[in-house]
């Protein structure tokens, strides 16, 4: 190119900052606490920054006729949690209060004022003076009791990351753990089955004769476009049909009416595997038989000699070679099936315990609004498992690519 | 030959038979008889509840370990009837032949050989059937009926008439897949073919394109939360935080650095018109990294004689990538540009996510979902009016694949002179 080598590493470097800007922001934000999450940006976590905390001043009862209230502001702030400390420099409070109006001294006005560190303000009656480090005096003319006062302190805060939004999404919120599961229990099925299915009809399309196999090849390619939405209502009639039916044999069949659980859903795991397995048809068909067609022929010949039957070659011999084929279409066919939204979203279970990863996501967008902190981990757990299967076996993921549109799809 | 095709035709619908009645037989009873295994991790569970003292209720405990007995045994025996019909297909199929060709080894394997194939693509065949093409055409059926079947063509009268339940919606969504269409791929290609170019002349291109590529294996609604973080806008209120006057900071990267005020917080993609751009960006970041493996790919394939000769001839490295590389991968160019187009024209999930409910964000897929759940004050007939929408999203594909069918023609041809 034209462009002098060292702008090459420039323009390279640019591209791939903005490619992992957005990740490091999503990681940031899982691991602030909640209301820096949602009040700063993620880009102000790694600098002091200043925040607002709100304390009091001291426990109910622990103070009883005293002139001199003090303390430390930090330790107010941490006393009760463990978890994202906070430490920094005080820069200042929020007095709240009312001081004689400067125009009618018979009268008060209302102010808010920031107070810095060292100004005395008028707490109570009592002279309150704070220091940057935290250390407060709350000073009194004469032996008071007064009662706990909360004050809103600007802090420069130090940098602090937990792990507290990943435990809470993990053990204390039902819902990523069961979608984990659920999405398990989709994504293993529907990745195995239509494999398995695939490369037996890839194998006939490949080496095996029978009459209408062009065409029929033909078709099974060109339905690789059609869009799936077309075909969601139809499909969705007929599971309503098939739970129906069934739900008419459990009730002949068994006591279900006693317990009132003869319902049969239509939107289920079972039918999610069964629409997933019929739409990675055509390109699995066409992976595969692209792959397998190109085989030796002569490994064929000699074991049909051999007089082994069509099964017994596709299983000792086809499956072993094909290994590479296989394994690339099913890391497509994982991660499709894993990050998949809208099949699931119509033709998959619904209820709130059976939501697959995807749909719990879109969920938590609204009900994680204000918990970035829990939308964020939640979006990373949901991201490690194909992320680590990605780059584990990204050299089959871009043969697989290759084959698929190099070749014209 | 004559005697033969009864044979065939007989063991065929003997094994069509045997599999129909026995898989699903097999598959039912197999999930009533395996039901006590999850009481079995239930009790485990407890176990390791009680045990290891988890702090969460018991019967979370129990709820989620039935669910993962369910899971291993839904798993086990889904599978495991796959595997089962084709071994029970194929054993059928050599036992009856045996028994009905009467000792002729030539009869016996004419009629195994003339059924294998149909085993073996049957599965397969009858799932595209059933789930594709079938409710295709259904959908077709349903686009010109009423609610109650009555043939007609009121679902489609958002096309022309401006009074009809989604004019504005769907010229809305024909407006954004028009731009997303146009932007989406085209940005796509020129940052894969630059990162392409680039990350093959310097030494850390791997990292570089390994970084690209990472995004492609997250879903899209992720790909949302991700980008939320820098498309976001303002904290929230003060007041709420915390009981009193909080500094409130953008929390969105781009809106700082356009300098936009926390009081300002709706975000960017939430602008009129010009959110649609920020939407497709998400898109743009996710599938770079697979126009970019694959010009990669295709820039080593270019023969290195054709590059070495126009070196000779004295071409300067911009004309060696425009007039050399480019139009010997230029097929993979278009090839990458159609896959594109119908990922774009299929687009679903991002919009879905980040604006529902806002028709100003549209798209085709997008306006379905919405006409099902949130159009029945025009009537009845919202799942007919969803599947006059699949069919327009259905027809802007053809043109797609048209051209495909005819590029592959014409290569073909190429080929065969």
């Amino acid at each position: 190119m034209m462009i002098s080598p060292s702008l090459r590493h420039v323009v390279l470097a640019l591209i791939v900052f903005i490619w992992i800007v957005p990740f490091v922001a999503l990681i940031t934000t899982s691991l602030r606490s909640e209301v820096a999450s949602k009040t700063a940006g993620f880009w102000t976590a790694f600098t002091p920054t200043e925040l607002g905390h709100s304390f009091r001043t001291h426990e109910k009862g622990q103070i009883n006729d005293t002139k001199v209230i003090s303390g430390n502001i930090f330790e107010r702030l941490n006393k009760d949690t463990s978890n994202f400390p906070v430490s920094g420099t005080v820069n200042s409070i929020l007095f709240k209060g009312r001081i004689p109006d400067p125009n009618d001294p018979t009268k008060t006005v209302l102010i808010r004022k920031l107070v810095p560190a060292g100004e005395i303000m008028d707490v109570r009656g009592g002279d309150f003076v704070f220091e940057t480090n935290g250390n407060f005096t709350w000073t009194f003319s004469e032996l008071s009791t007064p009662k706990p006062k909360k004050l809103d302190a600007f802090i420069k805060q130090n940098p602090v990351f937990g792990d507290d939004a990943y435990i809470e999404v993990l053990f204390e919120n039902k819902n990523v753990p069961n979608a984990l599961i659920s999405s398990f229990i989709v994504t293993i099925p529907a990745t195995i089955i239509p494999i398995t299915i695939a490369a037996f009809a890839a194998y006939a399309f490949a080496w095996m004769s029978f009459p209408g196999r062009d065409w029929l090849f033909v078709i099974v390619v060109s339905l690789m476009v059609v869009p799936t939405q077309l075909a969601f209502l139809p499909i969705l009639q007929g599971f309503s049909g098939i739970a129906s039916w069934a739900t008419q044999l459990k009730q002949w069949l068994t006591d279900c009416e006693l317990t009132n659980s003869c319902e049969v859903a239509s939107k289920s795991f079972a039918s999610l595997w069964i629409t997933h397995t019929a739409f990675a048809m055509p390109l699995a068909i066409y992976l595969l038989r692209n792959y397998i067609v190109n085989l030796p022929k002569e490994l064929l010949q000699s074991a049909r000699i051999d007089g082994a039957n069509h099964l017994q070659i596709f299983t000792k011999i086809i499956v072993p070679l094909s290994v590479p084929a296989l394994a690339s279409f099913s890391i497509f066919q994982f991660l499709w099936v894993w990050n998949d939204l809208i099949v699931a979203l119509y033709i998959g279970p619904n209820n709130a315990t059976d939501k697959v990863f995807p749909i719990r996501l879109q969920n938590q967008l609204g009900t994680f609004k204000d918990q970035l902190h829990l939308l964020n981990a939640s979006a990373v757990i949901s991201m490690i498992i194909p992320v680590i299967v990605f780059l584990s076996m990204q050299r089959y993921f871009i043969r697989g690519l290759l084959a698929g549109s190099v070749k014209g799809g | 030959m004559h005697s033969i095709r009864p044979v065939i035709a007989g063991n065929g619908l003997a094994i069509l038979l045997t599999v129909v009645f026995l898989l699903p037989t097999t598959a039912v009873f197999a999930f009533v008889a395996s039901a006590p295994i999850d009481d079995l991790f239930a009790d485990i569970g407890v176990w390791f509840h009680q045990n290891y003292q988890w702090k969460f209720d018991e019967f979370d405990t129990i709820e989620r370990f039935t669910k993962i007995g369910f899971a291993l045994r839904a798993i086990i025996i889904s599978v495991g009837i796959s595997f089962l019909y084709f071994w029970i297909s194929n054993w059928l199929n050599h036992g009856l032949a045996r028994i009905r060709s009467k000792g002729s080894i030539g009869k016996q394997s004419l009629v195994i050989e003339s059924i294998q194939p149909w085993i073996f693509v049957g599965p397969a065949l009858t799932l595209l059937i059933l789930f594709l093409l079938i409710p295709a055409f259904a959908t077709l059926s349903l686009s010109f009926q009423e609610a109650d079947g009555t043939p007609t063509v009121r679902n489609y009268a958002f096309l022309w008439d401006p009074s009809a339940l989604g004019y504005m919606q769907f010229r809305l969504a024909m407006r954004n897949s028009l731009m997303w269409l146009i932007l989406v791929p085209t940005c796509c290609i020129t940052l894969g073919l630059l990162i392409a170019v680039l990350a093959d002349s310097v030494r850390w291109g791997i990292i570089a394109k390994t970084i690209i590529f990472v995004p492609l294996a997250i879903s899209f609604v992720g790909a949302a939360i991700i980008w939320r973080n820098i498309f976001a806008g303002g904290g929230i209120e003060a007041q709420q935080t915390i009981n009193g006057l909080t500094p409130s900071y953008q929390i969105g990267l781009l809106k700082s650095i356009l300098g936009h005020p926390p009081s300002y917080n709706e975000p960017l993609y939430n602008l009129k018109f010009w959110g649609n751009f920020f939407l497709m960006w998400i898109l743009v970041w996710v599938q770079t990294g697979f126009a970019m493996v694959i010009f990669s790919a295709a820039l080593r394939g270019v023969p290195q004689d054709t590059i070495e000769a126009a070196t000779i001839d004295g071409a300067s490295p911009y004309q060696m990538f425009f007039r050399i590389k480019l139009p010997q991968i230029y097929s993979t160019v278009v090839v990458v540009w159609t896959t594109l187009i119908v990922l774009v024209l299929k687009m679903f999930d991002i919009p879905y996510a980040l604006s529902a409910n806002d028709d100003d964000k549209l798209l085709l897929a997008t306006m379905m979902e919405n006409a099902r759940n949130n159009w029945s004050i025009g009537g009845d007939n919202v799942d007919n009016l969803f599947a006059s929408i699949a069919i327009m999203l259905m027809l802007t594909v053809i043109p797609n694949m048209a051209f495909n069918a005819w590029r592959i023609r014409r290569e073909q041809k190429e080929i065969g002179h």
